[in-house]
């Protein structure tokens, strides 16, 4: 722009001859710096369990009421025959107690749990059960050597991951049941995010007592049934929710314990025989309350979730036209995306993120503000130079021109530094959280006592000199320093992100740069509405008035 | 007398000035005219508060004549017709201002105190400063020749702070000179500096005086005044001619 020569000049000038312009630099880079961190985190927060829970669950989900859907292996082949399905899986979705190992008072702990009995081969094709099974050998020496030296999982032997991929322990060809890994208080985390049992409380290996109660296709509640497993492996999803309550066994054990396994088919409508018994009419096939479908690559979970509908539209009139096949169809099943289906774990940190994004932008507010009064004072302070400017023809727009290419200055500055900040503390995030979580090296509160003492000696002189401003800024500083290293002194390491409060075990470290750039942008936005009030003031001062009094 | 405005290159035409102070009307100027020839020199006296500095003022184009309160020529044809634009080009062409307090801007140094005039000119739309308009580069070096000439080649790029009064003053000349203006606008340019020093000024506008430049100077000292072509006094709102110095 070459016209604006002397605005440009002039606005360079007030910028670098005086302190206030970038304290407001400082404060717009913080505000962009406190909005892009906050949603960002949130936004990681919201895609890693949107991704997660999708690994757990599949892409579409198929569930029917507590009795159970019948002929499950019949449409889970009629899905696998659909072009965009990867793999589906039966399973069944229940509550139950678990009598866990160790004790807790009297008797040993119980814990209730949510049982999910699934054909884990089929089941490992849906979801990342497979990837998700905790216990297993170092793939190699270069794994081993990330791992601490008292890691467990150092000496474990392969058969374990197998173990826990077949729901069997091997040795004793029994089945078995893996845990979620906070199901059992056995396991502590590590700050590296491993685990390590306490008091030896090792899992694997140790036998725990499930009890469920079946529920009969009318609904009453029979007797409840026990059944003792040994526990052959321990999962860990990445979602709290799920690791502290789910636990799983086979399909053939669930269906059996709950009574959902194929049984015969008595004619109610006949005349029971001497001993009570009415006659058989044939066979009442298996159970399930639940199929995951997982959807091929590139596939739309929606559109999926379609095609499932469709098929099983199908499948059900199907059923129903034949007369061979008696067993009774739920009356309703419900057919959802993963998205669906873990709304009520994804809608509320939505809403908080959008809360907090509302929250944190209205500090824009104050930044505007600050720039307000900052720019205010700099025309009240520059009237008569703005009279002698008018004077030498400088027109109304040029004056303008001044303070809102210098509010622009400021916006663009403070927004690029504050996304910078923001990037250095998110991708290092899981670092100062780790240092946060850690006692602060002794070095550091040593040099800041250090610090403190050299501000002490500057408070010292001022007093000495009798200067008020700067024994008050040195006497800030002291007092600021000495109190900063006396906390980092007396700091001991506290997890802020607690894997038990939240569902991650780690920060998410990814900047979410949509929300940069718009925050960004706003920072400018409102840096210019904050310049604009005292540079239409600027622009309206009468160059007489200015000339005469200024 | 009758003036002879028509060959006048500046001049006030029956000019009105009323300032509503609070209720009271005060006014200031009450039909004052003055004309104002081509290569003059006019020193214009008056007490203090008898409206020089606004008649000032009104010649640059930094204010207005009341309504029907007359009005200021410029070659000819009055100028604020039009708003904006044509005045600011006015002021920055046609008109160089020099106050008895310098008012150079703190921030800047010398230098570029001296040639923002021009770097201003530069911000007026083509339209307006047209074949006129001084390439930057240009300017710069003549603002450099002009304070050189001034005896300020070594204060370039001082602050205003670091000069004396009298430098001060040179280089506000130095800035009203900037565009080649055609009438300097003088309000009491050596009221704040000793007699020497205000000596020195004066022989400063005396040499741009004999290379053609029309000075309109505003004045307190009649001593000072003796150095003009012509005085005029402000008396009652009206301009008296006071006599013809040369
Ligand atoms: N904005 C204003 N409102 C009210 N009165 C004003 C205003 N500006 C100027 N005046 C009055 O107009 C009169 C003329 O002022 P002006 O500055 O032109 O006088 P002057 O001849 O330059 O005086 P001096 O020699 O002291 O500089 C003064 O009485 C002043 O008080
Ligand atoms: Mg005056």
């Amino acid at each position: 722009m070459g016209h604006s020569v002397y605005a440009a000049l002039l606005s360079n000038r007030y910028l670098t001859s005086r302190l206030i312009p970038f304290i407001a630099i400082a404060a717009v880079a913080l505000c962009v710096a406190l909005v892009v961190t906050v949603v960002s985190v949130m936004t990681g927060f919201l895609n890693m369990l949107k991704d997660s829970g999708r690994l757990v669950v599949g892409d579409v989900i198929v569930s029917s009421g507590i009795g159970g859907m019948p002929y499950s292996d019949e449409f889970v082949a009629d899905l696998k025959g659909l072009p965009s399905v990867q793999g589906a899986t039966p399973l069944i979705d229940t509550i139950g107690m678990l009598r866990m190992p160790y004790p807790s008072g009297n008797q040993k702990e119980i814990v209730h749990v949510q049982v999910w009995a699934v054909d884990p081969l089929s089941f490992a094709t849906v979801t990342d059960y497979a990837q998700d099974l905790y216990w297993r050998p170092p793939a190699d020496a270069a794994a081993a050597a990330t791992m601490s030296p008292d890691d467990p999982r150092r000496s474990l032997s392969p058969s374990i991951l197998q173990d826990g991929l077949t729901l069997t322990q091997s040795r004793t060809g029994t089945p078995g049941i893996t845990l979620g890994m906070h199901v059992s208080v056995g396991n502590a985390r590590q700050r590296d995010g491993s685990y390590l049992p306490r008091y030896n409380w090792f899992m694997p290996g140790m036998d725990v007592t499930l009890t469920v109660v079946p529920i009969s296709g009318s609904g009453t509640l029979s007797q409840p049934r026990e059944h003792t497993f040994p526990i052959v492996n321990e999962l860990q999803t990445g979602i709290y929710e799920i690791d502290k309550n789910r636990i799983y066994i086979p399909l053939k054990e669930g269906q059996r314990l709950l009574r959902m396994d194929d049984a015969p088919l008595f004619d109610l409508n006949a005349e029971p025989d001497a001993e009570g018994n009415y006659p058989i009419i044939g066979k009442a096939p298996s159970r399930v309350t639940k199929i995951l479908v997982r959807a091929r690559a590139g596939t739309n979970a929606n559109d999926l979730r379609e095609a499932v509908d469709a098929r099983y539209a199908d499948f059900s009139s199907r059923i129903k036209a034949d007369p061979t096949r008696r067993a009774k169809m739920p009356e309703f099943v419900s057919i959802l995306t993963w998205e669906q289906q873990l709304r009520d774990l994804i809608t509320p940190v939505e809403k908080e993120r959008e809360m907090m994004r509302v929250l944190f932008s209205l500090i824009y507010l104050v930044c505007a503000g600050l720039i307000l009064s900052i720019f205010w004072a700099i025309v009240v302070e520059k009237t008569r130079d703005i009279g002698i400017l008018r004077s030498i023809g400088a027109s109304r727009g040029g004056v303008l021109w001044i303070f809102l290419r210098y509010g622009l200055i400021i916006g663009v500055t403070g927004s690029c530094l504050g996304v910078l900040l923001a990037w250095g503390v998110i991708r290092n995030i899981n670092a100062i959280h780790e240092a946060i979580g850690s006692d602060a090296p002794p070095a550091i509160w040593i040099g800041t006592f250090v610090f403190a003492g050299g501000c002490a000696v500057g408070l010292g002189r001022a007093i000495w000199i009798g200067r008020l401003l700067s024994i008050l800024l040195w006497l800030l500083g002291t007092s600021v320093l000495t109190l900063i290293a006396t906390a980092l002194a007396l700091h001991h390491g506290t997890l802020i992100w607690d894997p038990s409060v939240y569902y991650f075990t780690i920060v998410p470290d990814q900047v979410d740069w949509t929300t940069a750039w718009t925050t960004a942008l706003g920072g400018v936005l409102f840096s210019v509405i904050g310049a604009a009030i005292p540079a239409a003031k600027a622009a309206d001062i009468d160059p007489v008035e200015a000339l005469r009094y200024g | 007398m009758a003036e002879p405005i028509d060959c006048a290159v500046l001049a006030a035409v029956g000019v009105r000035k009323t300032y509503s102070f609070g209720a009271v009307p005060v006014e200031v100027l009450r039909g004052a005219d003055l004309a104002v020839k081509p290569g003059e020199w006019v020193a214009v006296l008056g007490s203090s508060g008898s409206g020089k500095s606004t008649l000032l003022h009104l010649m640059g184009g930094l204010d207005r004549p009341d309504v029907n309160g007359g009005e200021i020529r410029f070659r000819g044809s009055p100028i604020a017709v039009t708003h904006g634009h044509r005045l600011d080009t006015y002021r920055n062409r046609d008109i160089g201002f020099v106050y008895q307090f310098y008012h150079l801007l703190p921030e800047l140094n010398v230098l570029e105190n001296a040639m923002l005039p021009a770097m201003v000119g530069n911000w007026l739309p083509r339209a307006f400063s047209g074949a006129r308009g001084l390439r930057r580069a240009e300017a710069r070096q003549s603002s450099i020749a002009l304070l050189e000439s001034f005896g300020l080649g070594h204060r370039m790029h001082h602050r205003p702070a670091q000069l004396s009064g009298g430098e001060r003053q040179r280089v506000a000349i130095a800035r009203a000179l900037a565009n080649a203006p055609t009438v300097l606008l003088a309000d009491e340019p050596t009221g704040n500096l000793d007699v020497k020093t205000g000596a020195g000024i004066l022989d400063l506008l005396s040499e741009r005086h004999a290379r053609g430049l029309t000075i309109v100077m505003v004045t307190h000292d009649p001593a000072v005044a003796q150095r003009a072509d012509r005085m005029v006094k402000l008396t009652d709102g009206r301009v008296e001619a006071e006599g013809v110095v040369r």
